[in-house]
């Protein structure tokens, strides 16, 4: 589902040059449930950025189901993390104005889907996350579970073959967070590809697989199983 | 999409309110500055009779002495009354008229209504043909009349109203100087803009028509003096006869050609007319004819002033001033919704995606900026004629200054939203999202 072999990320200045990642070999499997963990600065969130075509590469190749995406123009990119990604941040990022339906609806919009489909999807997606009854409320209405209950719904809802969880925990109390945490395991069960950053070494227990990321670099002997089916994937 | 853009864009003019309000003011303003000064140089700038303005033609001789003479000034715009009776009599033209400025005192024989003094144009018989003049009731008068200095007038429906109460008054009797005149039309609504056919003298080019008309024949023989411009040189008989015999320049002269490349013939014409009038000793300087159809005509009167030109670029400037400012107020809406733009382009738009949301916001502005724009036009425009009914049909917007005045809003918007929206799709989401 998602290789990426000898990938690196250089953040550069005329002054100085920052490795935030540094020849890094990933493979995750298509229904996998990954946690990334590791401590702030490390590169976690780089990574996702990167995994979720929210920022290009510096170096190495990547492989989201199949697409190269070095070569891949921001419509290209914009296109494919539409139809393919599903995105669930700590701070929920719902868009305050629109209320819970017209939210779920704006990745839908973007893929083009006729009014009726749209309906459905969200309507679907509201009922699966328990919100269905809420859909003309707006964001501030809700409390912080809530509001990423909807957050989960507007990735779900296009059917996305894999989600990427920025610390989906992080804004929300122990209670809210075994909820929400629940919810991704459901959505994982019925086929979803989960790939989850997370500090909470807890929530990275309840995964199938944790990819420890030190200083750029993956550091979990864990991971090194896959890095070899990864290599021998894309070449 | 589009439409979804449009209600997002629709949507955004209620979040920050104030914001929005001061923009679409700014915009507002700025356009309707711009478009009431417009609107009057569009108004002063028109053609008054479209469809034969390349076949009205005002010839021009330079019948001067040679005390002051200049090489390459433009000749005098009136002719001398011995000119234009020539002119007259060889009738060139399909039709010609030789026309000037009379005041008379009009008596309306009611104890209600003093005496007053009314301007009025003394002409031929073809003025009403040539200029086609609508009537309401009758016609004008005759050549027959024309040649026999009858005592007959053709009167504006104002003026029939002002005396008798009514329009139609074909027919009737209006004193003029203590003379009898019979009424034969009453004209009907007629205001050409420029007024072409007097731009000098009294009224110039924005006034209204005149209410009294008689003929050219009956005015001169009643030794009806002059209410306009008369410009004299040189040395001529005492009296009215002198006058009428002099060198001096006081007729207003228009003539019809069936086309507009009749025009090489007349310019002909009138090298004959010269040659034949030096022979007679007049004309002492170098041939220097003038032949201009009604928009060069109205461009050599100038009708278009000077003071409207630089304020129309003044606050064309204005406009330009507003824009920059608006560009700075999108700029802040646009940058408080980073996190927005962020989300959506993480849910999968494009930067071309982003950049149409935010080019249709600019357009809703656009369109609200061109409501208050218009409304605001519509007062300054009425502020500007003052309660004044002859001012008003200047001041005053016609369909395609609408137009204009809502295209140029959308314009101005579009283009006061292209840098912000520009910025909007530069916004790179990893970022914005992490700090959110």
């Amino acid at each position: 589902m998602l290789h990426m072999k000898n990938l690196s990320k250089i953040y550069r200045t005329h002054l100085i040059e920052t490795h935030a990642l540094r020849n890094i070999d990933i493979n995750v499997k298509q229904g996998e449930f990954v946690a990334v963990t590791g401590p702030s600065g490390s590169g976690k969130t780089t990574f996702l950025n990167i995994a979720g075509l929210l920022e290009e590469h510096s170096q190495g190749d990547y492989l989201l189901d199949g697409v190269s995406i070095g070569g891949l123009n921001d419509d290209g990119r914009s296109k494919l993390r539409n139809e393919k990604i599903g995105f669930i941040f700590q701070g929920f990022n719902l868009i305050p104005d629109l209320n819970l339906f017209d939210n779920v609806d704006v990745p839908l919009r973007y893929r083009g889907f006729k009014s009726n489909d749209r309906k459905e999807r969200i309507e679907n997606a509201l009922q699966q996350v328990g919100l269905s009854s809420r859909m003309k409320h707006f964001p501030a209405e809700l409390s912080g579970g809530q509001q990423q209950r909807v957050a989960i719904a507007r990735a779900l809802a296009g059917t996305p073959k894999i989600l990427f969880a920025d610390e989906p925990t992080g804004n929300l109390d122990s209670q809210m967070a075994r909820s929400v945490m629940e919810l991704l395991e459901d959505i994982n069960a019925k086929g979803t590809t989960i790939v989850m950053v997370t500090h909470d070494s807890e929530l990275a227990a309840r995964a199938h697989r944790n990819i420890h990321i030190i200083d750029g670099q993956i550091s979990d002997i864990n991971a090194e199983k896959y890095v070899s089916a990864a290599i021998s994937e894309i070449a | 999409m589009w439409m979804y853009y449009l209600s997002l864009g629709i949507n955004s003019l209620r979040r920050n309110p104030i914001l929005t309000f001061i923009t679409v003011l700014i915009l507002g303003i700025g356009i309707a500055a711009s478009m009431s000064t417009l609107t009057i140089l569009y108004v002063m700038s028109g053609n008054p009779i479209p469809h034969k303005s390349d076949r009205l033609f005002v010839p021009q001789f330079d019948t001067d002495g040679m005390d002051g003479y200049k090489p390459g000034e433009k000749p005098a715009f009136q002719l001398a009354h011995k000119d234009a009776m020539n002119l007259l009599r060889d009738a060139k033209g399909v039709h010609q008229t030789a026309m000037y400025g009379i005041s008379q005192a009009v008596d309306s024989r009611r104890k209600d209504l003093a005496l007053f003094q009314e301007p009025g144009v003394a002409t031929t018989a073809e003025a009403f043909t040539l200029f086609e003049i609508p009537f309401l009731h009758g016609q004008g008068w005759t050549s027959n009349e024309d040649r026999n200095a009858a005592q007959v007038v053709v009167i504006g429906q104002q003026l029939a109203k002002k005396i008798f109460g009514k329009t139609n008054v074909v027919g009737q009797v209006l004193r003029l100087d203590q003379r009898d005149y019979r009424i034969t039309g009453v004209i009907g609504n007629w205001r050409p803009l420029p007024k072409y056919y007097r731009v000098y003298g009294s009224g110039a080019a924005t006034g209204l028509p005149e209410e009294i008309w008689i003929p050219f024949s009956n005015a001169t023989s009643r030794e009806y003096s002059n209410n306009g411009w008369t410009n004299c040189s040189g040395d001529s008989d005492p009296g009215y006869q002198g006058f009428l015999n002099s060198e001096c320049q006081w007729i207003q002269y228009w003539v019809e050609l069936k086309t507009a490349n009749d025009a090489a013939a007349f310019k002909d014409y009138m090298s004959a007319y010269v040659a034949t009038q030096k022979k007679l000793g007049r004309m002492p300087r170098p041939e220097n004819n003038r032949f201009s159809n009604v928009m060069q005509w109205l461009e050599d009167a100038k009708v278009v002033e000077q003071d409207t030109k630089i304020s129309s670029l003044l606050s064309l400037g204005f406009l330009l001033v507003c824009i920059v400012n608006m560009m700075a107020l999108l700029l802040a809406k646009f940058t408080a919704r980073d996190g927005d733009i962020a989300v959506r382009r993480a849910l999968g738009a494009s930067r071309w995606q982003i950049f149409q949301q935010f080019a249709l916001e600019s357009f809703v502005i656009g369109c609200v900026g061109a409501v208050i724009g218009v409304a605001l036009s519509f007062l300054a425009l009425r502020l500007m004629a003052n309660g004044n009914a002859d001012m008003s049909a200047i001041y005053k917007m016609d369909a395609a200054m609408l137009s204009l005045t809502v295209c140029i809003s959308i314009a101005a918007s579009l283009i006061a939203g292209l840098l912000p929206t520009w910025r909007a799709c530069q916004v790179l989401p990893a970022m914005q999202l992490k700090s959110q």
